[in-house]
This record gives C-alpha cells, sequence and structure tokens, in this order.
C-alpha cells in the first residue's frame, strides 16, 4: 500500500522522528514522506514512532492509500524530493 | 514487493541515520529507504565502503553491478540469511544423479521452448511470416523425450533459439535492427547488444529472486554447474527470457523508442548509450510490474513474483513433494 505521512513535532524531536521515517518511505518536503510500503513495515514505524514522540504535544498523520490508481500527484513549484529508483 | 534501485551517476554510497545514503559527484544527496530495497544495480562509478557492505549484508539487500560497459561484472551476495543444508543436499542429489537432473533439465528445455511458441504465435496471429520457425521449434520440442544426455538437451535448446531468432527480422521489420546471428562477448550488431544488456539483467533479477528462497544459486541443472559462476540463475531465466526480454525489445523497438543513435560502437563492440539502457530498464521496470490473474493461485501476480513461484515449484520438485512443471504463458 501508499501512504503519505505527515509530522508536527517538537523541534527537539524532528530529526529523530525524519530519520526513523527515511529508513521505511521516501523524503518529499520538511515533514512529509510517502511512498510504498507493507503492512508489517507500517506497524514497524509506528511502533517506532510512538516510542520518540510526545503524545501530549507531537502529533503524525498518516494517509492509506490502498492503490494510488485513482490518485494524482501535481507539484507546484520545486520538486524537493520523492521516489526514484533512477540515479 | 521491495524495489530495485539502478544508480547510473557517480558518486558515493553512505550508510547514515540506518539508511542508505547517496551522494552525487556534484553533491546532491538523497536518501533511499532500507527498507523498501530489495537490490541495487551499480552502472555508475560508485565509492562504497565495508560499514556499506556490512549494512547490506544485514539488510539482505544485493548489489550487482556492471562494467563500464555495461557487462555484468558480479554481485555482493551477502552472507545466506535463508540456510538450508537439507535444499543444499537435496539440489545436489539432483544434480549428481544424471536421471533426476535430465528429468529437470528437460522440464527447463520445454518450458522455455512453449515460451518461445507462444511469442511466435502471438506474431503469426498478427500476419508475420513465422511459421518457418515455428515448425522447427515444435519438432525439436518432440525430440527433448528421447533426448538421454545434457549436452544433446543443450543443442536443442540452442538450435531452438536459432530457429527462435532468424524468426526476429519478420517480427521487428527494421533494416536497422536486423539479426544475422547470434553474437556475444561482444555483441556485434544492434539487436544483439540489446539481446545480451536483456538477459544479463534477467539474470541477475532471477539471482535476486533466488536468494530469498532456500536454494543455492551455484548448482544449476540445465547449465552446468561449474567454478565459475551462478548457473541456477540462467536455468530460471530460460523460462521467462522469450516473455520478458524479448517481448520488452520488441515494444522497444516498435515503438521507436531506441533507434541506432542510442549506440555507440567502442572496443568492447557495440554499446549501448546510457539513455537506451536507462530506457531499457524502465521497459522491463514496467513489465515485471504487471500483474496477470494466475491460474492455479486464482489471484493477480506480477511477473517478478512469477519467478519466484518457478522456484517454489522447483523446492517442491527437489524435495519430492510435487513434480516440476514449468510456467507456460497463455498469452
Amino acid at each position: 500500500m501508499f501512504v503519505i505521512l505527515v509530522y508536527d513535532v517538537n523541534v527537539k524531536r524532528v530529526a529523530k522522528v525524519l530519520k526513523t521515517c527515511r529508513r521505511y518511505l521516501h523524503w518529499v518536503q520538511n515533514s512529509v514522506l510517502e511512498g510504498d510500503i507493507t503492512e508489517a513495515n507500517l506497524k514497524k514505524l509506528k511502533v517506532e514512532l510512538m516510542k520518540i514522540i510526545d503524545k501530549e504535544e507531537d502529533s503524525i498523520i498518516i494517509y492509506i492509500l490502498r492503490t494510488t490508481k485513482y490518485s494524482a500527484r501535481q507539484i507546484v513549484g520545486l520538486n524537493k524530493g520523492g521516489e526514484n529508483l533512477f540515479i | 514487493m521491495k524495489k530495485t534501485l539502478y544508480i547510473f551517476t557517480n558518486g558515493q554510497f553512505h550508510r547514515k541515520d540506518n539508511t542508505i545514503y547517496f551522494e552525487t559527484e556534484q553533491g546532491e544527496k538523497r536518501f533511499i529507504p532500507v527498507e523498501d530495497t530489495g537490490e541495487i544495480m551499480i552502472f555508475g562509478e560508485v565509492d562504497i565502503n565495508k560499514r556499506f557492505l556490512e549494512f547490506l549484508s544485514q539488510k539482505e539487500i544485493i548489489l550487482h553491478y556492471f562494467s563500464h560497459y555495461g557487462y555484468y561484472m558480479g554481485s555482493f551476495y551477502p552472507r545466506e540469511h535463508l540456510n538450508s543444508g537439507y535444499m543444499i543436499l537435496r539440489q545436489a542429489e539432483h544434480y549428481i544423479d544424471e536421471n533426476k537432473r535430465l528429468s529437470i533439465a528437460r522440464l527447463l528445455v520445454e518450458g522455455a521452448g512453449k515460451n518461445i511458441l507462444r511469442v511466435l504465435k502471438y506474431y503469426k496471429a498478427r500476419d508475420k511470416k513465422v511459421d518457418n520457425s515455428i515448425v522447427t521449434i515444435e519438432t525439436l520440442l518432440g525430440t527433448i523425450a528421447t533426448c538421454n544426455d545434457i549436452p544433446s538437451l543443450m543443442a536443442i535448446e540452442g538450435n531452438m533459439r536459432e530457429a527462435y531468432y532468424k524468426a526476429f527480422d519478420e517480427i521487428i521489420e527494421l533494416p536497422d535492427f536486423i539479426f544475422e546471428n547470434r553474437t556475444r562477448r561482444p555483441p556485434k550488431n544492434y539487436l544483439n547488444t540489446l539481446i545480451s544488456f536483456g538477459n544479463s539483467l534477467l539474470y541477475t533479477i532471477c539471482l535476486g529472486e533466488i536468494y530469498r528462497t532456500h536454494l543455492d544459486p551455484r548448482i544449476g541443472f540445465l547449465h552446468t554447474t561449474n567454478f565459475r559462476r551462478f548457473t541456477l540463475n540462467l536455468d530460471i531465466a530460460e523460462i521467462f527470457k522469450p516473455l520478458i526480454v524479448d517481448r520488452v525489445i520488441f515494444s522497444l523497438l516498435g515503438r521507436k523508442m531506441i533507434t541506432t543513435d542510442d549506440f555507440e560502437r567502442g572496443s568492447e563492440g557495440i554499446l549501448m548509450k546510457d539513455r537506451a539502457k536507462r530506457c531499457f530498464i524502465e521497459q522491463m521496470e514496467e513489465k515485471l510490474k504487471t500483474t496477470i490473474k494466475h491460474r492455479e493461485i486464482g489471484r493477480a501476480v506480477s511477473y517478478r513474483r512469477l519467478i519466484r513461484l518457478e522456484l517454489y515449484k522447483l523446492e517442491k520438485h527437489l524435495m519430492g513433494e510435487k513434480v516440476y512443471e514449468p510456467f507456460i504463458a497463455t498469452w
């Protein structure tokens, strides 16, 4: 499945959250990552994130798309990152 | 399914923040999610350190590297994570016992031949004159059962391919891409270059799938096991070459996505330029991702998955659970 993850966490923890997410998803913009992920890996990622964040203060939203067939992705302005299998 | 990463740019690989980090010569930095990476194929000039290799091994990621000329050079095949002495013994047993080996090899050749026929019949239906090749291959297929040793089986396989490649000119219909005859190391014309490139890609993909099973890539059945290279991936690739590689080549040429401008003549024969390699790989990835409805399983299965399923069937055969049946396309 395809997910879009956005986070809004205290500056003290952004680096940690970003590092964790980067292992599973492609960085797109500040505080936004996306990519294909398996259900198991999503669970793992969530558990890891839960350990880092402060549930009283931080917020992470994960949008889950079973398929990207009906969605389109448009970029206005700079293309900062995303998935690319060719470098 | 985990992704394959292709590197064409020059740069450096690092392990950073427990994930893969690539920095190009131009200083462009990029993080790649490890958990979503299955294989890395390197075409550019890349610096690697042991720390990085250690990390790949831990994450069970294979690294394949290709020479400056685009030829397969080797793989960093990490420590076996799916270790099975039992399976190696079964594999060896089926290799040493001439009859057992022959029965698997026969099935592999039969599978390859039938898939070749499938491709040719598709073009026959589109009014291409491929009848001669079809007849030759059908007669050759009939002789498999009477074939009593591996070399003659290899000969049948070779003759089938020859008849098959003869039909290529008829199918492609481009004077720039005539086949003449099969030349390798180095390929002597454009079409041969494409075939070689596609085949070596498929070999590495099969190797990657073998790594994810308990099978040992060193013990092949049709191809003779030797001291030099992996052979099981060559066996499995035989079945899928017509379905994947050749079809990709036909569509690349049919849609004029690759033209003669995409090649250059080097001391190592005719070489593809980077643009053409990328284009080829993109189409191949596209193909591997497409799904078909699998008759037995009853759900959609990608081509890449089909390769793995083929290996599972082989495992079952080796364990004596179910006789191996090669995958034969019905479309």
